[in-house]
């Protein structure tokens, strides 16, 4: 089996208010995740990633194509014992003990209680709740309610993990953390599926992403060849200069107390630019090349976001 | 870990898993002890109107034990029964539990068997309690244990009745379509016993007897006054009684699944 995870033409249309009007979220979803990878699932507010997460963990029933998981249909509850799913802003039983909810959702997948007496504090120890486990889940923070929900999810050690949101309500410390966690499963040959809009986490950790808008996947790929090698750009900042008229090509961004920073698009327009501004005697301060980032990739697909 | 594979047994320690689940959520709320202690209140105050009371003591006790038995089951039921499937579903809670290898229906099952369980705890309190009361009194009876048992069997068809709804609607509306089903249930039975033979014509007779069936009758379950009264029970009312219960139920449990099973869990 080549894929984990197959998704195909996925559509799913909720009602209005009184069941008025339709509003249609996912419009042919598409995504193929092999395995052993990191995948993430990127979009903006709205754009349906819950909606398709919550169809994989056989919440939502799609309207039309499918969803498959280990070749199976994600309504099929058998392929649910393979899967571990953490739930966006997760919510518990908030009269349950930490440990009781672990050992609670162990018993689901079937754990005897040996094991989950072997599983539940290595797992709290794992998500950094270690001593936290008698504790009331009424009485947890956001962000351990994030982590207790993340030790759920890895409860019954599943080979595909779907997070949606892992890294929200959490701080620098906490994401850097679950970042770890995340490339530990990696490392362990199991398969990361995770939602987020922070780039910057999703840029570190993912191998493969997906972009979603408005109900379409509008990129999926290996994110180098998505993001390119080439450089785009370079900023050029010269000192020295009381007025300077650029060659063509470039564009001033900043001329300030004869310092100027210039963008430049290719490479021969650098050359000319620096022969340029040394025979008009500046010197030169730096010269950064920029590579597009995930968040390039993802505003240029946004309508809107500009570039 | 290897998965396990989805057997009999993997379902059994589902549902006991959600059952117990069920109960620790009950009893670890106050509203649970809230009835319960009222109950309580009520029946050792069956006491001191037994005292007060120009008839039998023994007969007072038991008229109002066994009724505050009656009433603050069926509330406790109601009670819990219309926040089962919903409130699960308002909290998305059930998120966490349905993305399992766990089929609806044994969500619906395991449910159903925590409610029944908190209330069979609930009862047993209640009634040891009577059984106090009587006791200290000298008017210890063992027939409050059968009429115990029947107030048990109308919990199961409540319960079931509260949790049907609760997977289809709010518990507002819940609480409505219990309590009238309640009503209904308990008044039903003066349609033969009264109404028939009042009216003239053979077609309305025919009419409300019709109407007599396809309404519950809750009364069927009812021994209360028999044991007030101490008049025995006829022959095969337990038959009878337990098999209206176990059919209720199984109709009820299955048409709560079936609506359960391709709803959207938004
Ligand atoms: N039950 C529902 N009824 C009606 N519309 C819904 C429902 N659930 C989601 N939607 C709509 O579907 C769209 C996608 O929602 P979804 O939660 O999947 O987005 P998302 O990509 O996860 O967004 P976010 O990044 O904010 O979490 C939104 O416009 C939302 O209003
Ligand atoms: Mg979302």
């Amino acid at each position: 089996m080549d894929h984990v995870l197959q998704v195909t033409e996925l559509k799913k249309s909720f009602r209005g208010h009184l069941s008025i009007g339709v509003h249609h979220v996912l419009d042919g979803v598409n995504l193929s995740v092999p395995k052993g990878v990191i995948y993430g699932f990127l979009g903006p507010n709205g754009a349906g990633k819950t909606t398709t997460i919550k169809i994989l963990a056989g919440l939502l029933f799609p309207d039309a194509g499918e969803a498959r998981i280990f070749g199976r249909s994600s309504t099929d509850r058998s392929v649910r014992r393979r899967i571990g799913f953490l739930p966006e802003t997760p919510y518990f039983y908030d009269y349950l003990k930490g440990a009781e909810l672990l050992a609670f959702m162990g018993r689901l997948y079937g754990l005897s209680p040996s094991q989950l007496s072997r599983r539940v504090p290595e797992l709290l120890e794992t998500v950094g709740l270690k001593g936290q486990g008698k504790l009331q889940l009424r009485k947890y923070s956001k962000g351990m309610l994030q982590r207790i929900g993340l030790a759920q999810a890895l409860i019954h050690d599943p080979e595909l993990v779907i997070l949606d949101e892992p890294m929200s309500g959490l701080d620098p410390i906490g994401r850097r953390e679950i970042r770890d966690l995340i490339l530990s499963l990696k490392e362990q040959g199991k398969t990361v599926f995770f939602s987020s809009h922070i780039l910057a986490d999703a840029e570190m950790l993912c191998d493969q992403v997906a972009i979603l808008v408005k109900g379409r996947v509008v990129q999926e790929g290996i994110l180098e060849v998505l993001l390119g090698s080439e450089v785009r750009f370079w900023d050029v900042t010269l000192r020295g200069l009381e007025t300077f008229s650029p060659p063509s090509g470039c564009s001033v961004l900043t001329h300030r107390g004869g310092q100027v920073l210039v963008r430049v698009e290719s490479e021969e327009t650098l050359q000319t630019l620096l022969d340029k501004a040394r025979a008009e005697g500046a010197s030169v301060r730096s010269v950064m090349p920029h590579k597009a980032s995930l968040e390039d990739l993802f505003m240029a697909q946004i309508p809107g976001g500009g570039t | 870990m290897t998965p396990v594979a989805i057997t009999p047994r993997l379902t059994l320690v589902q549902v006991y898993a959600i059952a117990k689940n069920t109960f620790k959520e009950a009893v670890r709320s106050r509203i649970f002890y809230i009835l319960l202690a009222f109950a309580v209140c009520l029946l050792l105050f069956s006491f001191v109107m037994g005292l007060l009371a120009i008839g039998s003591l023994r007969r007072v006790i038991l008229d109002m034990g066994l009724s505050t038995i009656a009433y603050f089951s069926a509330a406790t039921a109601i009670f819990i029964g219309i926040g089962l499937i919903y409130k699960e579903v308002e909290r998305k809670t059930i998120y966490n539990v349905l993305s399992k290898p766990l089929s609806r229906s044994s969500f619906i099952l395991g449910r159903y068997l925590g409610i029944m369980t908190v209330l069979l705890v609930n009862l047993v309190a209640m009634t040891l309690v009577l059984a106090g009361v009587l006791a200290s009194v000298g008017a210890f009876t063992a027939r409050i244990f059968p009429a115990v048992g029947y107030i048990y069997l109308e919990l199961m068809i409540l319960s079931a009745v509260a949790l049907f709804f609760s997977s289809v609607s709010s518990p507002v509306v819940s609480a409505i379509c219990t309590v009238a089903f309640y009503l209904i249930g308990h008044t039903s039975s003066s349609i033969p016993s009264f109404l028939v033979p009042l009216v003239q014509s053979e077609f309305a007779k025919r009419a409300l007897l019709l109407l007599y069936h396809v309404l519950p009758d809750l009364n069927l379950l009812d021994i209360n006054n028999l044991v007030v009264h101490d008049i025995a029970t006829a022959p095969g009312f337990a038959v009878r009684g337990v098999t209206y219960t176990l059919l209720m139920v199984a109709v009820l449990l299955l048409a709560s699944s079936l609506c359960f099973k391709r709803r959207d869990l938004v």
